[in-house]
């Protein structure tokens, strides 16, 4: 009942749009050429960078919200800080994951369940921070593009596609290989950080995150 | 030569009644009697304004800036038009917020809404020179110069909010600026410009994003 509660109100927290469950073909590929594996990390920040987005979040039904997101990280100690503003500077929601542990700091209804605070930060660890472990397999298209595939000890899937130059796209798959959350990542890339980011969640919940990144800092 | 000497003296006069116009303007809103009285004259203000969110962990501000409309008693439009393009409406005790969304102005969420009642019932009475009207925050005024009405909040607002400051400009019932000192390190400065009091403009701004 709890956790139902705690789902209610990610969904009325973050902002969303129903999509429906897309289904997209799995890639079957066979482990890559090891100077093709730094490609799969292209667009993920290596040393520690802070940022401030734009975020525009549409839930269910059409509702939606527009928030200020600061994010700070330290990738090598897989650090994440992430605090949500209103446009006015009211802080809605402060919390840190280190590793998989997850402080909140400050949180404010309806923003305070932990099923709001578990799925935040692991959508932010899912732009910013690679998965932990090595890619199982990895391919180098002839035109540039990468395909990595990543298994998650939580037994999700992981696949990203793309090329320098162009979109990435990064899909996050269930058990079952059903896409659960689908990321588009346009460039231009500023210190590291796409300037555009779209991220549709499908399940649990259905919702559209788009942010615009607007104050990169190194 | 007679010239130059003229326009020295002319020169040195303007500086001369320029200065005991600011003094004289400081000293009216260095008495809060003074300040509450021109404050019961403001019927109208209209200007911009610029906001620099400092956070612990950020090593630059987020620089916001927008535009306000105040219509005395309680009408308000505030509207921050960058980063983000959003408006809060106030009209007596219904708020309204719309956020600049894939090109068309969209409602907020109501509990987004409600969260905001409480901020901008305590600025519509900054603008009145109520500051002595406040529930949830007791204030200290100093004469300065420049003047400055520090508001100290109450048991469980203070969890989030330290203090707030309100620079008073010369001018009287013009707020300079606002500094809020929050818990965490972290605070907000709002710097107010082009100030117009009793201007007129239409009150459609209340009405529609």
């Amino acid at each position: 009942m709890i956790r139902r509660k705690g789902l209610h109100l990610y969904l009325l927290g973050l902002l969303i749009l129903s999509i429906g469950c897309v289904p997209k073909p799995k890639i079957t590929l066979s482990p890559g050429l090891p100077e093709d594996l730094p490609g799969c990390y292209a667009i993920f920040p290596t040393g520690p960078w802070e940022s401030v987005h734009r975020i525009e979040a549409t839930l269910r039904g059409g509702a939606s919200s527009s928030l200020l997101g600061v994010t700070k990280s330290e990738p090598s100690e897989r650090r994440l800080q992430s605090i949500l503003l209103t446009p006015e500077g009211f802080i809605l929601f402060d919390a840190e994951r280190r590793e998989s542990e997850i402080s909140v700091r400050k949180a404010v209804a309806p923003f305070d369940s932990p099923a709001f605070a578990r799925g935040l930060m692991e959508d932010v660890s899912l732009l910013f921070l690679p998965p932990q472990v090595k890619p199982r397999t990895w391919r180098k298209e002839t035109d540039g593009t990468m395909i990595c595939n990543w298994e998650d000890p939580d037994d999700t899937q992981i696949e990203i596609r793309g090329s320098t130059g162009s979109s990435w796209r990064i899909l996050r798959r269930n058990k079952q290989g059903e896409v659960i959350k689908e990321v588009v990542l346009n460039g231009p890339f500023v210190n590291g950080l796409a300037s555009r980011v779209e991220l549709r969640a499908f399940k649990p919940a259905s919702y559209k995150l788009r942010m615009t990144l607007v104050q990169p800092s190194p | 030569m007679l010239e130059e000497s003229r326009m020295k003296k002319f020169f040195f006069l303007s500086v001369l009644v320029a200065t005991a116009n600011l003094w004289a303007a400081a000293a009216l809103s260095n008495d809060w009697t003074s300040l509450k009285e021109a404050s019961r004259n403001i019927r109208t203000v209209k200007g911009e304004f610029l906001q620099k969110r400092y956070l612990q962990i950020l090593t630059k501000p987020i620089h916001s800036e927008g535009r306000l409309f105040f219509y005395t008693p309680d009408f308000l439009r505030w509207e921050y038009l960058s980063p983000l393009r959003s408006v809060i409406l106030q009209k007596g005790s219904i708020i309204q917020v719309y956020n600049f969304s894939e090109g068309v102005w969209k409602p907020e969420m109501a509990q987004a809404v409600e969260a905001r009642r409480m901020v901008f019932a305590e600025i519509s009475q900054w603008f009145q020179g109520r500051f002595d009207e406040s529930k949830p925050f007791k204030h200290v005024f100093s004469p300065g110069p420049p003047a400055r009405v520090t508001m100290v909040p109450g048991e469980g607002i203070n969890r989030f909010i330290h203090r707030i400051e309100i620079v008073l400009s010369v001018r009287p019932g013009v707020i300079d600026r606002v500094e809020i000192e929050e818990s965490g390190n972290s605070r907000t400065l709002i710097e107010f410009r082009n100030v117009e009091i009793n201007s007129s403009f239409s009150s459609e701004v209340f009405e529609k994003p």
